[in-house]
């Protein structure tokens, strides 16, 4: 029975556990590919509530593919070609540091050069690393997130890791 | 293995002991480790799924349910249907209406061949989409009607109902004067329930509700076609108001008995010679002041 099927996301339960499984996901996928300036948890919960206004029309597998096009083309629209920026987490000030003074400046030197360096990949590039990099996740997953083969990602993480590291030798 | 499958399959977390201690003798094991760990500060923002499936769960609740827009969409459609429909249904039952003023005289055509003549002051009226299967008129006034054969036709008045199959008649209803004449074909005419049937040249007068015998006709149209009031045997007082609705004066007695009867005509051209016709034979006079004419007995 088909219909049935279909009318399930339109119910609070399977659509709950819709997004306890693909929000998280969604929202790094957004801030890695597009950054923190266009606020992708607002795109994340504009893409859910989209799916929920046309839950009766998509079907529960092909839920996570609507999600992650809706979200991107949220993005895209208000995206206008800005630059990435990746905000830094406020890590807790250490109140005493055993470091001398010349290494803190040079890890954050080092840090700024990543920083635009990262800025600088593509947006393939870019989302498959710190997924991969960030959050841990493996080819596998990754490759199932983004639809796209296992050897994609592979290819793009290691291209991703080649460009970052000649950039920040060049610098 | 060569460099580069270590370094995929670290990337991979998919390194064995043997592999690790390997990728650890590469000579950018450093860089690769002080990336990694620069790469870690740029991680995403927290997350707290919980607490935005709170947020979406109830932002949905203020939505209108999916279905309902089908029932919405549905009632818009049913709003816009009845709204048609009651147009429809308004235009066509709406009577078509064609009336005279004073001293006016129109000849039109009815939704088939048949045509009518309106004399003066009157009105016709009937339904032009419900033509086709009922073909009806209502009349107050004086219609001369030339019917087209079909099925029957139907004059109805305040006193009777006329009805005709294929004819030339003339229908004069007036306050308490009513008179078809029928000049063509058969014409029925209905009052106080009864019908009675007319030939050519039959004549049928109701003063008050009450049968005048007449005597035969022998136009072939009724006289006022032609710009004249013939009038035989009727009262006076009738021959006056049909002179009042041609020329739109108004008349005075003096001394002047309205119900004697009167035979005899005048036309509808020459107020003057219209006068005379209608004052010398019962040898009064008549004198005129704008629109108001006062008869005299001398």
């Amino acid at each position: 029975m088909p219909k049935q099927l279909h009318n399930h996301i339109c119910e609070e339960h399977l659509f709950s556990s819709l997004f306890k499984k693909y929000a998280k996901d969604l929202h790094n996928f957004l801030y890695y590919k597009f950054g923190n300036h266009l606020n992708p948890k607002d795109k994340v919960q504009e893409a859910f509530i989209k799916l929920w206004e046309n839950c009766a029309k998509i079907p529960p597998d092909k839920a996570k593919s609507f999600l992650f096009t809706t979200a991107n083309n949220l993005m895209l629209n208000a995206h206008a070609h800005q630059k990435v920026v990746l905000r830094h987490q406020q890590t807790p000030q250490k109140t005493y540091t055993n470091e001398t003074p010349e290494f803190v400046l040079e890890e954050s030197e080092y840090l700024l050069k990543l920083e635009n360096a990262i800025a600088n990949l593509t947006e393939a590039q870019r989302t498959a690393f710190l997924l991969n990099r960030i959050e841990g996740k493996k080819f596998k997953e990754i490759a199932e997130l983004l639809d796209i083969s296992t050897k994609a990602v592979e290819k793009r993480i290691y291209g991703a890791l080649k460009k970052l590291r000649e950039d920040i030798d060049e610098l | 293995m060569n460099r580069d499958d270590l370094i995929k399959k670290w990337l991979n977390n998919d390194l064995n002991a043997t592999e690790l201690e390997a990728f650890k003798k590469l000579e950018d094991y450093d860089a690769l480790a002080t990336l990694t760990k620069g790469v870690k500060h740029l991680k995403a923002p927290e997350y707290n799924t919980s607490e935005e499936l709170n947020q979406i769960l109830q932002h949905i609740k203020t939505l209108k349910k999916p279905k309902n827009n089908l029932l919405l969409t549905f009632s818009k459609v049913a709003a816009i249907l009845v709204v048609c429909f009651g147009l429809y249904y308004y235009t066509t039952t709406l009577d078509t209406k064609f009336s005279t003023l004073v001293a006016q005289k129109e000849t039109f055509q009815l939704p088939d061949a048949s045509s009518v003549q309106l004399n003066a002051v009157s009105t016709l009226s009937f339904n032009k989409h419900k033509w086709s299967n009922n073909r009806n008129v209502t009349l107050d006034g004086e219609a001369y009607f030339k019917v087209a054969k079909g099925s029957s036709f139907k004059v109805h008045t305040k006193d009777g109902t006329v009805t005709v199959y294929g004819t030339q008649f003339n229908v004069k209803q007036r306050n308490h004067f009513f008179e078809v004449v029928c000049y063509e074909g058969l014409v029925g005419v209905t009052y106080d329930n009864k019908e009675t049937k007319l030939h050519p040249g039959d004549h049928l007068l109701l003063i008050d509700g009450k049968l005048i015998a007449t005597e035969k006709e022998n136009l072939t149209a009724p006289s006022w076609i032609n710009n004249l009031s013939i009038f035989k045997s009727l009262p006076y007082k009738d021959v006056l108001a049909e002179f009042e609705r041609q020329y739109n004066v108004t008349i005075n007695l003096q001394k002047v008995n309205d119900s004697q009867l009167f035979t005899g005509s005048f036309t509808h051209n020459n107020l003057e010679v219209a006068l005379k016709s209608i004052t010398l034979p019962l040898h009064l006079t008549y004198s005129q002041t704008d629109h108001t004419i006062t008869l005299k007995r001398e």
